[in-house]
């Protein structure tokens, strides 16, 4: 009886003040409604949680902006920038030469790095940080190597007890950025499946009976997190959630040689090594990057965008907020990144995605 | 005089549907030229599917440009189609029956109008909620639970024994596609069972049988055509369902399921999985593709519901008669 008596005073204020706002929401709407512009970002799921985190500070700031935000597959971020359905597309994979060709006018713009870890469900194992390399990995996903206990798995990690199941590879279903950097690092690393399976946002997986295929990096957490023996390749913006999940995260070999976990340093180390390589279009693959501290599956996280607009105004708000977004200041500052485990662009990067911002008319 | 102008609209709006159903298929053909001379047969025997190198320079392979390796095949996913179908009937029929029979003989009519009313609501929940049920709910269970059991009771049988795996897969698929489907064969049999005629009934009463064997003799045949149309309705749905299957399946690619706990495809969830993908191909050929798997759902599933149209209009005439 008391508690709802000291509650109600408080449940009238609530209710009144929320009346207030709406009653003075109706009033200012003709008048918001004129000027506010509406942005459209669609696409890689594994961007998505950081333009959670841009949007409202930036919308904050910029009252007259709405920006919608979906996790939806960098395959989608593609296409649909593409046809004009959404104006930013987020994609973890550049586009190819020939969708490049097709569409002049789309701009391919690093907004961040980021990085992948292999993840997997090995009960007793998963407070441990396996060893795996390239061509181990592969083995697993083209359904050579079978069980957890494999020589080849037992020889990257000496004295482990290493449990004799059935393994269960998990890749993405739909179009994804992730299997495009997961796919390149397999690629890159080994011969075999650069010849037989190669890289892609959709490849085709080789048969492994019991292979699963998940929706998203959410959906990849889930199905590792349910599936004891498990694999996965996750976006490592869904750390958080792959703790939550109690799954492991493998240490993989980089071309050096050396076994990396994804850190700021190991990913920095890695997008320095290829700085100086980003062309114009700044369409290049960071994966397996050389040099002896460089984690080997990272690459830039762009916003595919149309460089002719529909009208002015949108024009120039893409340029504000991709500019806003850019700055290490801003959108690239560590209050932003260290949420998602990005790491920011280096200046020379950040500079070539500026001019490119710049073509957006 | 006015009976014309009206009865020519009429003519014209009804043969819009039939038109429409033409168009669809037309475009489907007309769209999907190009992957059909391409594929060939190869087409429905091929077990693999491959966008082919979308990174690398297309080439031309048969007279058309195609990326590097591109190879479509989509018989893993019709076998997954009609296993996930099949088991969900296996399942539907005899659940849908029970309901039936329990709705038109076994209630007191006071519970008998609201209770089917339930039961035809099911029918319209939109399937992606039960997909996303499958997706939280059945998936821990089937793994947990379902499987463990049924292996324990049928695991003599090959196709029931093996890993059980993540429970996401053909029995996952299956159980969800029922529930789905059992609405729909339940409201149509009871419908036919309600209208077995009084006579039929008292006839068999009067030779002395109980409630069970009218039911059981003398109703059950009355609407056995019924069901078999029901069943077949039935199908069509689960044939054609897309989201609540994608959510639960598994999405396996490029291999049969070995067992019913295995991880499957169907070629509706395909189509909707790929479709992002499949844009990303600079040479189209891959969009078409798709288009060929939607020609072919087309088509068996226009082939079922004709069937079941004329097994149930037949014994609309038997009964008229």
């Amino acid at each position: 009886m008391l508690t709802r008596k000291s509650k109600s005073p408080l449940h009238a204020a609530l209710g009144g003040s929320v009346l207030a706002l709406a009653v003075a929401g109706m009033l200012n709407a003709p008048h918001a409604f004129a000027r506010t512009i509406n942005v459209t970002e669609t696409g890689s799921t594994l961007l998505y949680p950081l333009f959670n985190l841009w949007v409202p500070a930036y919308t904050r700031s910029h009252p007259g902006v709405r920006i919608t935000t979906q996790g939806t597959g960098s395959g989608t971020g593609i296409s649909e920038a593409v046809s004009g359905v959404a104006q930013i597309g987020a994609s973890d994979a550049y586009m190819s030469n020939m969708q490049v060709k097709q569409n002049p006018g789309i701009l391919n713009i690093p907004l961040a790095i980021s990085a992948q870890t292999i993840n997997y469900n090995v009960p007793g194992l998963n407070g441990i940080h396996l060893k795996l390399s390239g061509p181990v990995i592969a083995g697993i996903y083209d359904g050579q190597i079978r069980y957890w206990n494999a020589p080849a798995i037992a020889r990257l990690n000496p004295g482990r007890r290493l449990p004799h199941h059935l393994i269960t590879p998990i890749h993405r279903t739909d179009g994804s950025g992730d299997t495009f950097i997961f796919s390149q690092y397999l690629s890159f690393s080994t011969p075999y499946w650069n010849s037989h399976v190669g890289y892609g946002t959709t490849i085709s997986w080789p048969a492994v009976p019991g292979g699963l295929g998940a929706l998203g990096n959410p959906g990849m957490v889930q199905a590792a997190a349910q599936t004891p023996y498990s694999i996965a390749y996750i976006g490592v913006s869904f750390t958080k959630e792959v703790a939550r999940a109690h799954l492991g995260t493998a240490v993989i070999r980089n071309r050096a040689g050396r076994f990396l976990l994804p850190t700021r340093m190991t990913v920095g180390a890695a997008a320095a090594e290829l700085v100086n390589k980003t062309p114009k279009d700044e369409r290049i693959s960071l994966v397996f990057a050389p040099g002896a501290e460089s984690y080997p599956i990272i690459n830039y996280e762009y916003a595919i965008v149309n460089d002719h607009q529909a009208s002015r105004a949108m024009a120039m708000t893409l340029r504000e907020f991709l500019s806003w977004a850019v700055d290490t200041r801003e959108g690239n500052a560590q209050r932003f990144l260290r949420q998602v485990h990005f790491i920011a662009l280096p200046p020379r990067i950040s500079a070539l995605s500026r001019t490119q911002i710049a073509k957006i008319h | 005089m006015t009976i014309r102008p009206f009865r020519i609209l009429l003519v014209f709006v009804t043969s819009l549907i039939p038109l429409a159903l033409l168009a669809v298929f037309v475009f489907l053909a007309r769209y999907s030229w190009p992957a059909l001379t391409f594929n060939g047969w190869h087409f429905l025997v091929g077990r693999t599917w491959s966008l082919g190198n979308l990174y690398a320079d297309p080439v031309t392979q048969r007279g058309v440009l195609v990326p590097i390796g591109a190879d479509y095949g989509i018989l893993v996913f019709i076998a997954g189609t009609l296993l996930t179908s099949a088991i969900a009937l296996v399942i539907a029929i005899p659940v849908s029956l029970g309901v039936a029979i329990f709705l038109a003989e076994g209630l007191r009519s006071r519970l008998k109008v609201p209770l089917s009313f339930v039961v035809e609501m099911l029918a319209a929940v939109p399937s992606v909620v039960y997909g996303l049920w499958g997706y939280a709910v059945l998936t821990p269970l089937v793994a947990h639970t379902l499987g463990p059991g049924l292996r324990a009771v049928l695991g003599f049988v090959p196709f029931f024994a093996g890993p059980i795996g993540s429970g996401y897969g053909l029995l996952a698929a299956s159980i969800v596609l029922a529930l789905m489907v059992v609405p729909i064969i339940a409201a149509t049999v009871r419908d036919a069972l309600a209208r077995v005629p009084a006579e039929t009934k008292e006839a068999a009463y009067a030779l002395g049988a109980t409630h069970f064997e009218v039911v059981r003799r003398a109703m059950l045949p009355t609407v056995r055509t019924n069901i078999i149309g029901a069943g077949i309705l039935g199908l069509g749905r689960a044939l054609g369902e897309t989201m609540a299957v994608l959510m639960v399946s598994g999405g396996a690619l490029n291999y049969f399921p070995s067992n019913i706990y295995s991880p499957i495809t169907t070629m509706a969830s395909f189509i909707v999985s790929q479709l992002d993908s499949a844009m990303q191909d600079p040479t189209g050929m891959a969009v078409r593709s798709l288009a060929e798997i939607a020609l072919i759902l087309f088509i068996i599933s226009v082939v079922t519901n004709i069937i079941a149209r004329l097994l149930t209009g037949a014994s609309r005439n038997a009964s008229a008669v």
